[in-house]
């Protein structure tokens, strides 16, 4: 009771939050400052995932995804050093084998950005916030995804450019096992190699809740050691119908390498290829007969997206 | 035993003997050409701040030693580009371009005046420098600004980033156009052919960015009218779910 009231809490701040910006968007707040539209952007994405699970050994299942996302945005400016960034955004994920994982989600993105002059290496300072409702083709994950704040854009030299970001997730799943909260914090390089190249590397680190889903009755030693060790978060997870999946909310360390090329093309387009690679560790005590090393699991996603701005 | 100063390691004769030949500095220039550098204004006597691929000055091969100055043609080979500056005045110059930085004519007012005869170049001028462009499809004046264009036999493409600029169609002076922008508010196509009083037509953004033109307004110690860059970077940065 007191985790959903908590979780409903920062729910409604990060709501009241983005919805503080959106008088921004009336027709008379347009009036007051001088609004620009961003470019939409849409993006379709091919993405293979050999753990959608999040589970260790067997228990690990590959798909591949399908996705969709698009956005547009305005822009306000508010001095002449900082300005309000507000987007909307719609997309869905279908998954080839687990259907049960496809969902679609719309949400939406406030950022109060800084920039201290126009000078090639200043620092952009951004705070955000962001809110998205999704829909699953299962009943356990329906819910609310929020994430807010801060990152830091900084262009290195002409060619190297470093984004850095600290930001808290929050879900508010219709299970509460999927109502899980996580801290993370994200360094990101792009290199560019002549006007239309990048690659970029990005190491992310997050420590908090996440939600694994084992077989039941595969190895019936190591389910009495993730019932003893996470219980009592735990329900079967209606997004798995091969068999008997029991999805177990607990505390992890994340660690996340992303290695990704992305090739520009005129007119806003660009075609994007990324490696990235996610190793989890408990950071909980493991009740016996579990030891640690049966919740640790590593995940590997390779994406092809194209993405369109106009 | 040896006399002094000779030396007994071998791995520190070679670190000696590579740090005379200037192997660290050798190796610290193609950091630089590999990870890049933060641009600032180039010192006196130095006109180019980054090459790469095939460029020439007045038909020689350009190094960064190479000086600029009005008279010279700068050409790009399809692999190369050339970011440079001469007086007040800053240029990138992409590949299988060539550019004339014409003397202007004493009387004329002009400050800068240069000839785009292929190609695709940005450029930024200095407040108070009346400029002409001259490009296969246009004649372009302009005052304290930075502009875009692009131009083959058929069309110019043509984006006044921020300032002012007169554009004209060389093939019909009824075909003309003043911009006031602040931020690639209007880009334009000039064409060769089409009927009188028609041949510029609207564009769209394309092929430039915020940060090139930070990068070139640096090298001569100025930073552009905006603050925020124009997002130009279109990877899909995903949250790892």
């Amino acid at each position: 009771m007191r985790r959903g009231a908590t979780i409903r809490r920062m729910r409604r701040s990060v709501l009241a939050a983005a919805v503080a910006l959106v008088p921004l968007a009336t027709p008379g707040g347009a009036r007051a400052v001088d609004l620009e539209f961003t470019p939409a952007r849409v993006e379709a994405s091919l993405t293979g995932d050999d753990n959608v699970t999040r589970a260790g050994g067997s228990d690990a299942l590959r798909d591949t995804v399908l996705g969709v996302r698009a956005s547009k945005g305005m822009l306000f400016p508010l001095s002449s050093r900082t300005r309000a960034l507000v987007q909307g955004f719609v997309g869905g994920e279908k998954f080839h084998k687990y259907d049960g994982l496809s969902h679609n989600f719309f949400g939406a993105q406030a950022d109060y950005q800084f920039r201290s002059s126009g000078e090639f290496g200043a620092a952009t300072y951004s705070a955000f916030v962001r809110t998205q409702a999704e829909y699953f083709q299962s009943t356990l994950r329906d819910g609310y995804r929020h994430a807010f704040g801060l990152t830091v854009l900084k262009p290195l030299t002409d060619r190297v450019t470093f984004l850095g970001a600290l930001q808290q997730n929050i879900i508010d799943g219709k299970s509460s096992v999927f109502d899980t909260q996580n801290t993370a914090l994200r360094a990101n390089l792009d290199w560019s190699v002549g006007t239309w190249n990048t690659f970029y590397l990005g190491a992310e680190y997050r420590k908090g809740e996440f939600v694994s889903t084992n077989c039941r009755t595969c190895d019936p030693n190591k389910t009495l050691g993730l019932v003893n060790t996470a219980t009592p978060n735990i329900i079967q997870d209606d997004a798995f119908t091969d068999t008997v999946r029991d999805a177990y909310r607990l505390k992890a360390n994340i660690v996340v390498a992303t290695l990704g090329y992305n090739r520009g093309f005129g007119g806003g387009q660009s075609l994007d290829l990324s490696w990235r690679r996610a190793m989890s560790s408990l950071a909980q005590s493991a009740v016996a007969p579990a030891s640690k090393s049966d919740f640790a699991y590593t995940v590997n996603q390779y994406s092809l997206a194209y993405l369109v701005r106009f | 035993m040896r006399s002094f100063g000779e030396l007994d390691d071998p791995r520190r004769r070679i670190l000696i003997q590579a740090l005379a030949a200037g192997f660290f500095s050798g190796a610290g220039t193609a950091a630089a050409q590999i990870f890049g550098r933060a641009p600032g204004q180039l010192p006196a006597g130095q006109s180019i701040y980054r090459v790469s691929g095939t460029v020439s000055v007045n038909a020689k091969p350009a190094t960064l030693q190479t000086r600029i100055t009005p008279g010279d043609t700068v050409e790009t080979a399809p692999n190369g580009e050339v970011i440079f500056a001469v007086a007040e005045e800053a240029f990138l110059l992409r590949g299988g371009s060539r550019m004339v930085i014409e003397q202007p004519p004493a009387r004329s007012g002009l400050v800068t005046a240069l000839r785009l005869v292929t190609g695709k170049v940005l450029s930024v001028f200095g407040k108070g420098r009346p400029t002409r462009i001259v490009t296969a499809t246009s004649t372009i004046g302009i005052r304290g600004t930075g502009v875009y264009a692009e131009t083959d036999p058929e069309q110019t493409y043509f984006c006044t980033c921020y300032g002012v600029a007169d554009v004209a169609a060389n093939t019909d002076p009824t075909s003309k156009d003043t911009v006031i922008a602040t931020h690639h508010d209007k880009p334009l196509y000039i064409l060769a052919k089409g009927k009188e009083g028609g041949r510029i037509r609207r564009a769209p953004f394309i092929n430039h960015t915020d940060q090139e033109l930070m990068l070139i307004e640096s090298l001569v110690g100025r930073t552009p009218p905006f603050v925020f860059p124009l997002e130009n970077y279109n990877a899909p940065r995903r949250d790892y779910p």
